[in-house]
């Protein structure tokens, strides 16, 4: 029924469609928390990948550059060289020309005079005689003897031109350079040599720091090993020793291309692009070196560009995929939210619409889903199951008088009660008004469909607190099973509805189990309430009139107004079976005013004469005795129908008496203050103190059957008897026995002094068209 | 006329706001030469050799006093800021690079003055206690 998939009072159906598990086989990728950080790292992939590859660029670029620059400066420093040497040669050819001619006196003058020498601002140029003494000089200061110098010694042998190793000059400060010419006697034999010293810094003065920096190199260097003169920055150095087939690769001399090399420099431990040559006319070559260090700075600084551009970038694409990833993963989580509130929503109007508002049980519609749901399933199974239809009893009453707040309060707490009282598998369902139904469905055996229903009766007649007091509340229920009862849903809820009919008649707190001999023929009952509004329009009430007679003439003085109801199909229903259900909805006050405006008329119309006069007698329900309007109406009816007032008399019960006593005294009052009469009915029945009932005023008592029945017992039941009808003379001036039934009962009535009596000795009710006139 | 040179030899010392005990020089050209005066920069410019032509388009022919004088280092000093031996690195530098070459260089004031008579676009230096007629001083602005 509603198996393992529904519990009790929530909705099976309405399960929350699942996203599908299976996604496409990329899909994943699509999510935010994965997408932006993949898209990241390819991004940082390609910049970083590029970054290091304008790098590398940059420095390939730069070592190319360096290998070039290194290259030229070494054949312009070549060509620099070449060419001062060259003038030197050609100044020493010059002097030992002018020294052949005009000897060592005349011969520097001679030559300075025609603008031949070279600038004696740098260069000094000297003669010597064969023994080395200074004999000539461009200079004054240059005496003395040269002879072991190492260009002197050179040239004694030799014809060409001779380098001389650095010199410190005169001032300390730096070093010479002194290259050397032989000079020769007009025969051939040595003369001495012609000698030209210049500051050896002048073959570095082609240095230029833009161009090399501060590490750069420039060297003059002997085949001897020994540096001429070296340039790096500002520091100029002679003497300096190397090995020059290291310095100077023999093999790989070239006229176009200089081999560069990236190495440390021996001589001052500078990593350089180095290049060197040598001279081929001299015994010298020339060393030209790039500091590594230096020609990089350049690609350095923008490698470390380029590094910082790519970081900055790279933390500006993180910040942009992180903020974009948050975006997403917000709209996603938002979607998700969205879907979550309209599923939650769709839910929510789903048990709206299968639930009641007020007590959140299964509502009609739903209970008629799980009934047949069950009935399937028992008709598959073959097992039984059974509905229970409650109803409270009197539940209008409360809902009257304390309000509908306190009556929905009231159906909510026996919505919980029935919960509690029931399996967890049993469904309890609320059809409206204050019907419930209960099913339970692997039902079941008569016993278990008794102790339920006894619990049942048990937890709702605990008592409630409604409006801040306590209540009891009973209900009645009907049961009808399946498949002994009926087989379909509509059956069921109608037997179990019939059922409790006869549980409603059977006295209320109780539970009836359909019978289907006797309820069927009762089917009409479930339309009473119907049939009941209809009778006053279709005139289905009619009045019966049952004599009162004095039991001392023996002459009518009295009629009780009996109400008749002869239904189209039932016949005649007493007024006990329609009664109660007449003053429970209320029916009973225009059904009452209908009586009453009868019974005046008839009254007026069947007055047999002036002497003789014949009361008529109406009984009023606890209904219509709190009813507002009731002097009022009562009073239109005595004015519209023109009855004497004294002709008519009310009867009321004890027990309806004893309900509201202050409010009934008055009313009572008040009616008598009409004209009307009053009597008590069925006095005696309950015992009523005295002293309670004195407060009312009377004009008749009506002694209960009971009482006169009992009279015939016994001799102490008489002296009860007797006892009643003198309390009833202490009560009203005229007391009325009801009921009586037998001569033996008159008798002893007559004896007792009992006024006047009714039953069916005297007659039985009759309709007011057999009444003599 | 004898006695402007001297005037003007102060000029030129007050303008260059140098005083030097032993001897003052003074910039001169051969009394042909239409020319009173030079800026200090024009000056330099013809003994560095960056000029080879006076203001008015005649060649130039500077004449540079013994290299290591007195006279040669205070010359520069007044004209070029530079001491004798950054003269020297200079006309090294000029020379080995092939660029230029340095002033014909005569012995003394005398041989000065002889060579400015000689040459009436010549110009030199000298001792102002040697200024004579056969020179004419000119005026050195800044």
């Amino acid at each position: 029924m509603n198996g393992p998939e529904t519990a009790p009072g929530t909705p099976g159906t309405a399960q929350a469609p699942r996203p599908s598990p299976r996604r496409p086989r990329w899909g994943h990728l699509s999510e935010p928390r994965v997408l932006f950080p993949l898209l990241s790292v390819l991004l940082l992939g390609v910049l970083w990948t590029a970054t290091v590859g304008l790098m590398r660029q940059e420095y390939a670029n730069s070592r190319a550059a360096a290998i070039a620059a290194t290259q030229k400066i070494t054949e312009t420093y070549e060509a620099q060289i070449v060419r001062s040497l060259r003038e030197i040669d050609r100044t020493l050819g010059a002097v030992a020309y002018a020294y052949s001619l005009r000897g060592s006196r005349l011969a520097l003058p001679e030559l300075n005079g025609r603008g031949l020498l070279l600038p004696p601002f740098l260069f000094t140029i000297s003669i010597t005689d064969r023994d080395g003494n200074l004999i000539a000089s461009t200079r004054d200061d240059q005496t003395g003897n040269v002879a072991d110098a190492d260009y002197f010694q050179a040239q004694q042998g030799g014809t060409v031109l001779a380098a001389g190793l650095p010199i410190p000059d005169a001032q300390g400060s730096g070093q010479v350079l002194s290259f050397s010419r032989r000079l020769e006697e007009p025969d051939g034999g040595f003369a001495g040599v012609a000698v030209v010293s210049v500051d050896a810094s002048y073959f570095v003065s082609g240095y230029e720091p833009t161009a090399m920096g501060e590490q750069g190199f420039l060297g003059l260097l002997g085949h001897d090993g020994i540096f001429r003169v070296t340039r790096s920055g500002e520091a100029i150095t002679s003497g300096t020793r190397v090995s020059y087939d290291q310095v100077v690769s023999q093999g790989s001399d070239d006229l176009d291309m200089t081999p560069v090399t990236l190495a440390v420099n021996p001589w001052d431990g500078v990593r350089r692009y180095t290049a060197a040559r040598a001279l081929f006319e001299f015994p010298l070559a020339v060393v030209v070196g790039l500091s590594a260090d230096e020609q990089l700075i350049p690609a350095r600084t923008q490698a470390r560009r380029y590094w910082q551009r790519s970081a900055a970038a790279s933390v500006a694409l993180l910040g942009v995929m992180a903020l974009l990833g948050r975006l997403s993963w917000q709209l996603q989580q938002s979607r998700q939210r969205e879907a979550q509130e309209q599923i939650e929503h769709a839910k929510r109007v789903e048990y709206m619409a299968h639930h009641d508002n007020l007590t959140g049980l299964p509502n009609r519609g739903f209970f008629s889903e799980l009934l047949n749901q069950s009935l399937a399933a028992a008709k598959r199974y073959q097992h039984e199951l059974a509905v229970l239809f409650l109803d409270l009893d009197r539940f209008k009453l409360i809902n009257d008088t304390l309000g509908h707040d306190a009556g929905d309060d009231l159906l909510k707490q026996v919505a919980t009660r029935l919960s509690s009282a029931v399996r967890e598998s049993d469904v309890v369902s609320r059809l409206g008004g204050d019907e419930f139904v209960v099913l339970l469905p692997e039902q079941c055996d008569e016993a278990s469909l008794i102790a339920v229903a006894q619990r049942i009766l048990e937890a709702v007649g605990k008592p409630y607190v409604l409006a801040g007091n306590e209540f009891r509340v009973t209900v009645s229920i009907g049961i009808s099973r399946y498949p002994d009862d009926a087989e379909d849903e509509q059956s069921l809820l109608k037997n179990a509805d019939i059922a409790m009919y006869r549980a409603k008649e059977s006295g209320r707190n109780n539970f009836q189990i359909y019978r289907a001999e006797t309820d069927a023929l009762s089917l009409e009952r479930l339309n009473l309430e119907a049939a009941l509004r209809l009778a006053l329009e279709r005139q289905e009430f009619s009045v019966y009139y049952q004599d009162q007679l004095d039991l001392g003439s023996g002459e009518v003085t009295g009629m009780e107004a009996l109400l008749r109801w002869r239904h189209p199909q039932l016949g005649l229903v007493l007024p006990r079976q329609f009664l109660p259900l007449a003053e429970e909805t209320g029916l009973i006050l225009p059904i009452g005013k209908w009586v009453m405006e009868t019974v005046c008329r008839d009254c007026v119309a069947q007055q047999p004469s002036e002497d003789r006069r014949v009361t008529r007698i109406v009984n009023l329900s606890a209904r219509q005795l709190a009813d507002d309007h009731l002097l009022r109406d009562l009073s239109d009816i005595l004015r519209r129908t023109g009855i004497d007032p004294s002709l008519l008399e009310v009867g009321i019960t004890e027990e309806v008496l004893l309900k509201d006593m202050p409010r009934v005294v008055e009313i009572l009052a008040d009616i008598r203050a009409l004209g009307v009469r009053v009597a008590i009915d069925n006095f005696g029945a309950s015992y009523s103190s005295l002293s309670t009932l004195r407060q009312f005023r009377f004009d008749t008592v009506n002694i209960d059957r009971s009482v006169i029945r009992d009279a015939a017992h016994s001799a102490e039941d008489r002296r009860l008897t007797e006892a009643t009808i003198a309390m009833g003379k202490r009560l009203a001036f005229t007391v009325v026995a009801e009921g009586v039934e037998t001569e033996e009962q008159a008798t002893f009535l007559r004896a007792a002094s009992c006024d006047k009596a009714q039953g069916f000795l005297f007659g039985h009710p009759q309709p007011r068209e057999q009444l003599p006139v | 006329m004898s006695t402007w040179p001297r005037r003007f030899a102060t000029v030129l010392l007050l303008a260059l706001g140098s005083a030097t005990a032993a001897a003052d020089v003074v910039v001169v050209v051969s009394p042909e030469n239409p020319l009173s005066s030079l800026t200090r920069r024009q000056v330099a410019d013809i003994f560095l050799g960056k000029s080879q032509r006076f203001p008015d388009g005649r060649s130039a022919v500077p004449l540079d006093q013994a290299a290591g004088s007195a006279a040669q280092a205070q010359f520069y000093q007044l004209v070029s800021d530079k001491r004798a031996t950054e003269i020297k690195a200079y006309w090294a530098k000029m020379i080995f690079t092939g660029r230029g070459q340095p002033p014909a260089a005569v012995g003394d004031d005398a041989q000065m003055k002889q060579a400015l008579a000689a040459d009436p676009n010549a110009i030199g230096y000298l001792d102002q206690q040697a200024v004579d007629a056969s020179v004419k001083v000119l005026s050195v602005s800044e």
